[in-house]
């Protein structure tokens, strides 16, 4: 009777996955060929044109908030169907700016990667 | 009883989804993150989910009741970290192709020391964001049976490591994503009904704030941690035993455990942690809780710390190791941040309503109870204990959520990153981690929910946004910049927490500079990083690992010949 020796049968990801463990230390430099790394040059480049912009609005909604309510005490006393609008500036309205926000971002951003 | 039966079924349902996802557990790196096949849709769902903590539940809430309306800036930053996330960090951090923050740092600078540090950053922030998780719902099992709180917190850590150990992260993506929709379901419902239920009365009292200094009724204060009352006239209380008794002038310290009976009428005592709530500065719109006279800057802090930690939250990065490239990892975080702004439109109903209703919450010092405790003050009939029931399901989601998400990230850390191991000693260092987050937790049930995780957002903040950013937009990041900067992030924003913690009482701005030291130790971190890193000189290949980062997948895909993910 011969014994059979078991071999662990598994996908590629998963030998990946477990080759990943062990092999940890050994690192390659990483490299672009220079097609890549042109566009990947301009990409960077667009992308931080892109996004400084979304972050200086962002910047400016929520640091520039406060001082508005410190400038104009009289919008805690200004009432909106009954509720005092600092609140209603505060409560409501940061969440559908910040989300216009994300989707610009998002389509220029998709936009600065489509292809030609 | 309804509300156990609620909790019961909430840690079923986790449990059972958790289990069903055993047949498909297979290497570790199904185990973390669920082998990167979720669409962006249903991976925003799970990163929200994960996101909206205990501290969002129900913190939120209880702030707003406790240091008044400014509490609402929370979750605007909580919000903002999102957008914040999607100009800088979601793509490129995905196409890193690292699992977690660690393997982040070897991936961009190939340093095994950073990543060391990185992992013990990593168990900082989760120690600092579970532990509230877990103390809250010992709270809320306090607040609705009469169990006591240690029972509660020792429940939701077994349920938790039991998930985990048994599901992993393929479970909790799925769990994630269904707890988001059945939170959401579950903070809307019941603040619609409220509203409703109410009366106009309190609807009108609820936007035109007073000061709470006289007992508008018979009112019971239940003391589940020991607390200090400050009387400034003898005040007549009585226990549920019936003895009578009279609070003299000056200090008191009530025991744990402790039910005090103040009659309508009756002056409220002070507590020595700001002033009773609605009064003129809580209707204020801006943070100045320990009245420092610095508002503006209060409300600045707790921006930069929740906005800029976001980012550096270990749980939340690995959530988006889920998506399939860069492009879905930023629809991801898009789409999360429209998610958010949704659910964070509610926590204001609870806070205003419970100012009116509950604000002897702040005397015990149990406002992170206050959404559980309304819909029996409105309806003390079944209507009520419904309510109260599909909140503490919601609360506990809550917790279950974010614990989950933070336990495997710590335990990833150690088993990763500090200590050499696979599948195996992940799940068994699962255990012991939430065991050390339980104990801890049940020394730490006095400090508010939003308190512990605004730091947790602070380290973050100090830490890993620095890393991230300039590790993916700044290509003359060296590595010793990098060390030097995270180290003292993290030695900055631990120092200013340990001193406002064991410390002496600091006055004024400074106080203020070391409750939440966000507005100068996240600059400092970035200083420091980009000074050592100018006095040095960045690898020969810095430049192409950072341009690999904004490379997209199509052209990555027939560049080097590597899938994406």
């Amino acid at each position: 009777m011969t014994r059979v020796r078991r071999v662990a049968v598994s996908s590629p990801q998963t030998r990946l996955a477990h080759a990943r463990g062990r092999a940890r230390g050994r690192w390659r430099v990483p490299a672009l060929d220079p097609g890549d790394a042109e566009r990947a040059a301009a990409l960077y480049r667009r992308q931080r044109a892109i996004g400084l912009p979304v972050l200086l609005a962002l910047a400016g909604l929520l640091l520039g908030l406060p001082l508005v309510f410190t400038a104009w005490p009289a919008l805690d006393t200004v009432r909106l169907l009954g509720v005092p609008v600092s609140w209603l500036l505060l409560a409501v309205l940061p969440y559908p700016a910040m989300a216009l926000l994300a989707f610009a971002q998002l389509r220029a951003a998709e936009r600065a990667e489509r292809r030609r | 009883m309804a509300a156990l039966a609620a909790v019961a079924l909430v840690v079923l349902g986790t449990l059972l989804i958790g289990v069903r996802g055993v047949a498909a557990l297979r290497t570790t790196s199904d185990f973390l993150v669920a082998s990167r096949r979720v669409s962006p849709l249903l991976n925003s769902a799970a990163v929200s989910g994960e996101y909206l903590s205990a501290a969002s539940f129900l913190g939120v809430a209880g702030l707003f009741v406790k240091d008044g309306v400014g509490a609402l800036w929370y979750p605007v930053g909580f919000t903002a970290g999102y957008v914040a996330m999607l100009v800088l960090v979601a793509a490129p951090m995905r196409r890193t192709g690292a699992l977690t923050v660690p393997d982040f740092a070897e991936a961009r600078l190939a340093s095994p020391a950073l990543r060391r540090i990185t992992a013990v950053v990593v168990l900082v922030i989760g120690g600092l964001y579970a532990v509230p998780q877990f103390s809250a719902a010992g709270q809320v099992l306090a607040a609705v049976t009469t169990w006591p709180y240690w029972a509660g917190v020792v429940i939701a850590g077994a349920a938790v490591s039991v998930t985990l150990a048994l599901g992993g992260m393929r479970a909790a993506t799925y769990v994630q994503a269904f707890q988001f929709g059945l939170k959401l379901l579950l903070f809307i419902v019941p603040a619609v009904w409220l509203v409703a239920q109410a009366g106009p009365e309190v609807r009108t009292a609820a936007l035109h704030p007073v000061e709470f200094t006289r007992f508008a009724a018979d009112t019971p204060v239940s003391f589940q941690t020991d607390a200090v009352l400050l009387v400034d006239e003898p005040t007549p209380v009585h226990r549920p035993d019936g003895t009578a008794d009279v609070l003299t002038s000056g200090r008191h310290a009530v025991a744990a455990g402790t039910v005090l009976v103040f009659p309508e009428g009756a002056a409220v005592p002070e507590t020595g942690g700001g002033p009773p709530p609605g009064g003129d500065d809580w209707a204020r719109p801006l943070l100045d809780p320990n009245d420092t006279g610095h508002p503006v800057l209060g409300t600045w802090a707790v921006l930069i710390a929740t906005a800029l930690g976001t980012m550096g939250l270990p749980h939340v990065l690995m959530r988006f190791h889920t998506s399939p490239d860069g492009r879905a990892a930023r629809r991801t975080a898009a789409i999360t941040v429209a998610l958010l702004g949704v659910f964070y439109l509610f926590p204001g109903v609870y806070g205003a309503l419970g100012r009116v209703l509950v604000p002897e919450l702040y005397l015990s010092g149990a406002t992170d109870t206050v959404v559980v405790a309304l819909p029996s003050r409105v309806d003390p009939g079944w209507g009520g204990t419904v309510m109260t029931s599909l909140l503490t399901m919601g609360a506990f989601a809550a917790f279950l959520a974010t614990s989950l998400g933070l336990l495997l990230v710590m335990s990833g850390a150690i088993a990763h990153d500090l200590l050499p191991g696979g599948l195996r000693g992940l799940r068994i260092t699962v255990v012991p981690v939430a065991a050390v987050t339980v104990l801890l937790a049940l020394q730490a049930a006095a400090i508010d929910a939003g308190t512990l995780v605004t730091w947790g957002f602070t380290v973050a903040a100090s830490t890993f946004c620095p890393l991230l950013v300039l590790g993916i937009w700044w290509p003359r990041l060296t590595t010793a910049g990098a060390i030097t900067g995270v180290l003292t992030g993290l030695l900055a924003s631990c120092g200013a927490i340990a001193v406002a913690l064991f410390g002496p009482p600091v006055d004024g701005v400074w106080g203020l500079l070391v409750t939440r030291p966000a507005p100068w130790s996240v600059p400092l971190a970035f200083a420091a990083t980009a000074a050592v890193s100018l006095c040095g000189r960045p690898a020969p290949w810095s430049r192409a690992a950072l341009l690999r980062l904004h490379l997209d997948e199509d052209t990555r895909a027939r560049g080097t010949g590597r899938r994406p993910g």
